[in-house]
């Protein structure tokens, strides 16, 4: 009886706890979405009025067409998923030779790639400044491609690692009995048996693409080609009082397609996230 | 020995599968390889060498000088940068790794309590960390503007208290900074250290329920001391990932104001790109590089040695 009162008067606590902790995190996107109904006129209104009494559209509309928030969206996709694809076919058989084969300085090499992950996009940023310019990779998506790809590559390598880590071994040698080839085996067997976590690992590098923001912003500087997260940012420099809504619908459209990947594969990423955090 | 190697090398064709196999893992790891070497070994041995010339982003001739060396680390805006660098980073890590347990444990006890909603605040928490850096600078601009319209002042006036003065007021700049970062990050401490709470073994909490532990005990002897190695793994991770970004602070306060916010990130990218100056931009991004790795190290220090995990 007083053990089930103590853990009634936890529970409370619980939630006591857990509602404004709550509140913090979702109020500023609840905020963002109140402003981007607003008409103008509604705006200068401020918390007084949340929920706006003539909720409009119009703001999405005028930032998609005149904008010109749908080619940024689409460059944004372009090269988040063209990065996370890179990242993942170099990674892969990385992974698999760091799961399967023991070689020497493979514990060294293991610790390097994660150490490289700790190094700055500036420094790496600047030299490669120059020799984008020189190899006439600025101002392409080619370049800023490459350099999405590495930059997802360790993350990726740990990831998929012990993804095939998880992947029992008796099917490769069946395999390898029936006189498939290591390369085959790994392509027709241990691909398709990782794939949750093949796809775990492509979309949290699409997550991360998507928000990048260094690489395209030194490497891209004509407008057309900016991917959302330049937009944005360019954006607000340039709007004002009178345009707050604008932006507010802006920075919506800029936020709301990773947040409906994460809500949807929430459970695939929250696995590849903690699988790689317990294994340190 | 020499047999074994010999042996070794003529066990051709390789037995594919599993099983101690002799390696060739040379071509498997060759794309991981040459951009591991392309885009990051070469270009720190690059930035080392531009650090010790005069090389502008403008022209492409660099002669040797150690002028920008002694032109950065004799500046006088470095001094505010490191301080600035210090307090944004600190507040932000110390902000995210408490506030990251917290809802952590409250999870944990919500889900083993059975309490409903616990998903729900697992998912808030994580969809702020999806949200881009520089969306979440400009969202929360929008909670501290302090035009009539700003969230936070105009509820304020609402409920008869005075604005405050989120963005113009240097100190108060930087704690704005601060909770916007923390706002984002926290869900990367949360998920660490709640995957780290769940593998904590139960037999121990019902050793400690025979021995009549309060609450307090519990957590100070069996949960912290079994989160060790996750707190201080995830302050590492949050330290380098901290001190290395800045686009939060780039899109709320844009460093202002004056240097308030300016951020050791952050002037090293207005050095190179604001200011052309390559050779001053060196040798900042090599001081950034040192001081990530000094902490990391530092951190590291604590860990508990290999084996016992």
């Amino acid at each position: 009886m007083i053990q089930s009162r103590r853990s009634r008067w936890g529970n409370a606590l619980t939630y006591a706890a857990a509602i404004p902790l709550a509140a913090f995190f979702l109020i500023p996107v609840i905020w963002l979405l109140s402003l981007a109904l607003r008409t103008p006129a509604e705006v200068f209104l401020g918390a007084a009025r949340l929920v706006p009494e003539e909720p409009t559209l119009a703001n999405f509309r005028q930032v998609l067409t005149d904008g010109g928030f749908r080619l940024y969206l689409w460059n944004s996709v372009k090269l988040a998923f063209l990065g996370a694809a890179g990242a993942v076919a170099c990674a892969a058989p990385a992974s698999y030779a760091f799961s399967r084969m023991s070689f020497r300085g493979k514990p060294a090499l293991m610790m390097g790639i994660l150490a490289v992950q700790m190094v700055s996009g500036l420094v790496i940023l600047i030299p490669l400044y120059r020799w984008m310019d020189r190899l006439g990779l600025l101002e392409t998506h080619a370049g800023t491609t490459l350099l999405y790809v590495s930059a997802g590559i360790p993350v990726t390598v740990w990831l998929l690692k012990t993804t095939f880590d998880g992947v029992p071994r008796e099917l490769e040698e069946a395999a390898a009995i029936d006189g498939l080839g290591r390369f085959e085996t790994f392509l027709r067997i241990t691909l398709p048996l990782a794939a949750p976590g093949v796809a775990s690992a492509l979309i949290l590098n699409v997550i991360l693409n998507w928000s990048q923001f260094l690489i395209p912003f030194v490497m891209l500087s004509e407008t057309a080609k900016w991917p959302i997260s330049v937009a944005i940012f360019n954006y607000a420099g340039a709007t004002n009082a009178t345009t707050t809504q604008l932006l507010a619908a802006a920075c919506l459209v800029a936020v709301v397609p990773t947040l409906i990947i994460f809500v949807a594969l929430q459970r695939l990423i929250v696995g590849a996230l903690t699988a790689g955090a317990v294994k340190g | 020995m020499i047999a074994r190697a010999a042996r070794r090398r003529t066990a051709t064709p390789p037995p594919a599968g599993g099983g101690p196999v002799p390696a060739r893992p040379l071509p498997w790891l060759l794309p991981v390889l040459l951009f591991v070497g392309l885009f990051y070994l070469w270009p720190i041995v690059d930035a080392l060498r531009l650090a010790f010339t005069d090389a502008s982003l403008l022209d492409r001739d660099a002669a040797f000088s150690t002028e920008a060396i002694g032109a950065m680390l004799g500046s006088p805006a470095l001094g505010t940068v490191l301080r600035n660098t210090a307090i944004f980073t600190l507040g932000s890590v110390v902000g995210q790794i408490l506030l990251g347990l917290a809802i952590a444990l409250l999870v944990v006890r919500g889900e083993r309590n059975g309490l409903r909603g616990m998903l729900v605040m697992r998912t808030l928490v994580l969809a702020a960390w999806v949200i881009p850096g520089i969306a979440n600078g400009i969202i929360w601009q929008m909670l501290f503007s302090e035009a009539p319209f700003g969230a936070i002042n105009s509820a304020l006036r609402l409920a008869g208290l005075p604005p405050v003065a989120w963005l113009s007021d240097p100190g108060n700049a930087m704690m704005s900074a601060i909770i916007a970062t923390v706002w984002q990050g926290t869900a990367y401490s949360m998920i660490l250290l709640y995957a780290a709470l769940r593998s904590i073994d139960d037999t121990l909490y019902e050793a400690a329920a025979v021995d009549a532990a309060t609450p307090w005990e519990r957590f100070r002897f069996i949960t912290l001391p079994e989160l060790r190695g996750a707190l201080l793994v995830n302050a590492i991770l949050i330290v380098i990932m901290t001190l290395n970004t800045f686009d939060v602070i780039i899109s709320l306060t844009g460093g202002g104001p004056g240097r308030a916010t300016e951020v050791l990130a952050l002037f090293t990218y207005n050095t190179v790109f604001y200011n052309f100056d390559l050779a001053g931009g060196s040798v900042l991004s090599i001081l950034l590089m040192a001081i990530s790795l000094a902490l990391a190290a530092l951190v590291a220090a604590f860990l508990p040695r290999a084996g016992r995990r």
